[in-house]
């Protein structure tokens, strides 16, 4: 049971993501009808779902917001701002409940008890006239709706008794949707005429989900003098049916009464009609959601993973193959393995493909971010997404999520200024934040752009200067002024604000995106805006890596880490005494890799030095030999090594034998403390 | 293969560490490869030999013989890796084992399994299932999924009591 659970509450997230998605879209155009049947089916798959695995309190807070939408959808309510605004408090509160297991924590309790108060508030307002309203919706909404004839015959003199046959019929529409047909053929010339006689009679159609006796209720004082027939009609919503209605209005334009017997007729008519359009209506949905299922299946990650083990072994094994026909030349080999080559080639492609995922649902998320900021610092954005549809690795999707965020923040709270200062500056009183997403090579290319402030790199400058983080005579660029902001402990607010200030700067952000081997930049002009640009790998499990050897055993180091690489020979190695070496005139510290894995030295005459960077500084590892480049396929080392962590992982060279990936930050990190 | 048939299965690889026989239930025994070479992984514990390749996955490798407290060996022709499908918390991992060699897979009925001695027994309790004698020999039923995933090095011996050591008598 427990791994149902854990499924639904996989499955409830991913709905509640999709949830908040519609619901951003639902605000910009709110009248969309496709939108509020989207938002309504995902309401409802949360709804059912959760019901289905005892997710009471789930099942319940999602009915009553459901049923908000079912009224919005039958057209009794409007999108309003108000119904969004709580939608997005529902949905927050919904994400909790799914985190939370704790439901008797007073302050959830609170929030809880406040949000299911202000949803019943929408659905059954307090005021006279919306309960109408909602009374008529409701009469639409529940299955047991009826249509009823009723003829009105008031007696003569009915006003002398002081009744207004109006407000009996007021009382009677009032039960629900109706038609009324007032028939004035009695009326005698005007010179007969009696003004205090009741001459008119009325003949309505109602639908309603009340009884009979509701009905005969509205006419209870005047029904012993006056002519009063109920009869049923039909137990559907004939009035729906625009046929129908058009036919009796017609009628009753061209005969004095329609009559009874005629409408009856009309009715059977009538409900067939509806009846067959409901099986049609039914057999489409059910269409509808079998299309749905069709076009994506749902697969556990650990197939995904088996499976690119499997297909990189393939193509391991296609290449000695390959490599075997060569040497033995069996005639009509060549185009076998030819062939398997190919197909080998377009299933790995494939498999790659499959772990890669849209990073739309990343991006959905910021929509609401942007959203609720733009409410807290009343600053109006418009904000732009564009290539929500590129793919990336899962993993790296995760990982994106805190430092774009960050960043986009950082343009909503410093970027964006004030609608008056944007007036001021000549530029439109709403601002503008483009976030971007598109391949480029090997690579996903993310960019945040707003047109904001801007940065001025004097200012950055200056700060830096009176932080200590740069020598004040030092000359810079443009470019090296602004990535100062990825040092540590710079950040340029000018108070602390609840929505940028956290302590949390531009260097986590660095930090982050570099944990999943990206890179970011920076561009800005004064006035104009700012761009943080991310370049990102497309997925994790293939790097650009330096085949090294140590000692016979192939290592390789991650090419985006690496500097430069040099030839010294053993000597300036050797008979350093502070592991410095000189290269290119400047003194660059090293950690000989072979004694740092207490190996024997080496009796090559020539080490060679790999400069990689490292926090800012470059620090040399010296091997024995570069093999060189190689595009390596990222193992896990498994459970046993999980802390044992300078090594990410480990790929499998063409020849079958392990290499290990190096994690150059942690290695050398590692050698720094144990000195 | 749910839990309920590998209750039913009798059968057991044998395999052995110095003189000493051990057994291990056949549902944990994934593979049997012979000796190949293991890639370092430098700086890890002792009883970590490295990383192989089996069959495109990167398998870490143990030498049970540190594992188990006793003292390293030369690789023979008989040294064999066993490839084990260890219970860790409820997930599966895939783990070699290095042992001196692997014997055959004996039938032996649960009954025929007797709980160890508690007076003078080497060996601590929670790493073995039990004894069995077969062919006038004693047999040490081991939990895989217990010594193989701990992450320390565990001596399964009692640290009051010694393994005897009769590997060089054998060779």
């Amino acid at each position: 049971m427990d791994s149902f659970r854990k499924k639904f509450i996989e499955e409830a997230a991913e709905l509640i993501d999709k949830l908040e998605v519609s619901l951003l879209e639902l605000e910009k155009s709110p009248n969309d009808e496709a939108l509020i049947q989207q938002v309504f089916r995902v309401m409802h798959t949360l709804k059912g779902n959760s019901a289905m695995f005892g997710f009471d309190l789930i099942d319940s807070f999602t009915h009553n917001l459901e049923t908000i939408y079912d009224m919005i959808r039958n057209g009794q309510l409007e999108v309003s701002k108000d119904i969004l605004n709580i939608t997005f408090s529902s949905v927050d509160h919904l994400k909790a409940m799914l985190d939370e297991q704790n439901y008797e924590d007073p302050d959830f309790k609170t929030v809880h008890n406040g949000l299911m108060g202000k949803i019943n508030r929408i659905i059954n307002p307090s005021n006279a006239e919306t309960e109408a309203e909602s009374a008529k919706s409701s009469n639409e909404k529940s299955e047991s709706l009826s249509t009823y004839y009723i003829l009105f015959e008031p007696n003569e003199n009915i006003f002398k008794n002081g009744t207004n046959p109006l407000y009996l019929l007021d009382e009677l529409c009032s039960l629900g949707e109706h038609k009324v047909f007032a028939h004035f053929n009695r009326l005698p010339g005007i010179k007969e005429i009696t003004p205090n006689l009741c001459y008119t009679y009325w003949e309505v159609l109602l639908t309603t989900d009340q009884d009979v006796n509701a009905i005969h209720d509205v006419f209870i004082f005047v029904e012993s003098d006056s002519k009063l027939e109920i009869q049923k009609l039909a137990e559907e919503n004939l009035l729906a049916d625009k046929l129908f209605v058009e036919e009796v209005s017609q009628l009753a334009e061209v005969q004095k009464d329609v009559g009874l017997v005629t409408i009856q007729r009309l009715a059977t008519k009538a409900a067939a009609r509806i009846n067959k359009e409901k099986a049609k209506q039914f057999t489409k949905e059910r269409i509808a959601t079998k299309d749905k299922t069709a076009a994506s299946i749902r697969v556990s990650s650990d197939k995904l993973d088996h499976l690119m083990n499997l297909v990189s072994e393939l193509v391991t094994t296609q290449a000695r193959l390959s490599l075997f026909a060569e040497q033995t030349n069996v005639p009509g080999l060549a185009p076998i393995v030819e062939n398997v080559h190919k197909l080998t080639r377009q299933l790995r492609d494939i498999a790659f493909s499959i772990v890669l995922i849209p990073i739309e649902n990343l991006f959905g998320r910021f929509q609401r971010l942007v959203r609720d900021l733009s409410a807290e610092l009343h600053k109006e954005v418009d904000f732009i997404v564009e290539g929500a549809d590129t793919e990336l690795d899962k993993t790296i999707i995760e990982n994106l999520s805190d430092p774009l965020m960050h960043i986009i923040r950082n343009s909503m709270d410093h970027g964006i200024e004030d609608a008056r200062v944007r007036i001021a500056n000549g530029k439109p009183a709403k601002g503008k934040i483009h976030l971007k997403a598109f391949y480029s090579g090997a690579s996903v290319i993310i960019q945040v752009s707003d047109d904001g402030a801007g940065i001025d790199p004097e200012i950055i400058h200056a700060k830096a200067i009176s932080k200590g983080l740069v020598p004040s005579d030092k000359k810079m660029s443009k470019k090296e002024i602004l990535d100062l902001i990825f040092l540590p402990g710079f950040s340029t607010a000018k108070k602390v604000t609840d929505v940028s200030g956290r302590g949390v700067g531009m260097d986590v952000v660095k930090k982050k995106i570099s944990d999943i081997r990206g890179e970011v930049e920076v561009e800005s002009e004064v006035g104009k805006g700012t761009t943080i640009t991310i370049k990102l790998p497309l997925t994790l499990s293939i790097i650009d890596g330096l085949l090294v050897s140590i000692d016979s055993s192939p290592f390789v180091i991650p090419l985006s880490s690496i500097d430069k690489i040099y030839a010294v020979d053993k000597e300036s190695i050797y008979s350093s005494f502070n592991n410095l070496v000189t290269l290119d005139g400047t003194q660059i510290p090293f950690f000989s890799l072979r004694k740092e894995f207490n190996l024997q030295p080496s009796n090559e005459e020539l080490e060679q030095v790999v400069v990689v960077n490292f926090e800012d500084n470059r620090v040399g590892l010296v091997v024995d030999y570069v093999i060189g480049e190689y595009q390596a396929v990222l193992k896990p080392l498994g459970k046993h090594y999980k802390s044992h962590d300078i090594f990410s992982g480990a790929t499998i060279l063409g020849d079958g034998t392990v290499a290990l990936v190096m994690d150059t930050n942690k290695i050398i990190k590692m050698f720094a403390t144990s000195k | 293969m749910d839990t309920e048939n590998k209750n039913q299965i009798k059968s057991y690889l044998t395999f052995k560490l110095g003189n000493e026989e051990f057994a291990a239930h056949v549902s944990k025994v994934l593979n049997i490869l012979e000796m190949t070479p293991i890639t370092k992984v430098p700086k890890a514990p002792d009883y970590l030999k490295g990383v192989i390749n089996l069959r495109g996955a990167v398998l870490p490798v143990i030498d049970t013989r540190i594992k188990f407290g006793m003292p390293e060996t030369e690789y023979t022709n008989n040294t064999c890796i066993i490839v084990l499908d260890i219970d860790v918390d409820g997930e599966s991992v895939h783990v070699g084992a290095i042992v001196d060699s692997v014997q055959a897979v004996l039938e032996i009925d649960n009954s025929q399994i007797m709980p160890l001695p508690t007076l003078g027994s080497r060996y601590k309790s929670e790493f073995i299932i039990g004894m069995a004698k077969v062919e006038e020999r004693f047999i040490i039923i081991l939990n895989m999924d217990a010594i193989f995933s701990v992450d320390e090095i565990t001596s399964i011996v009692d640290s009051n009591q010694s393994v005897a050591e009769g590997t060089d008598a054998q060779q």
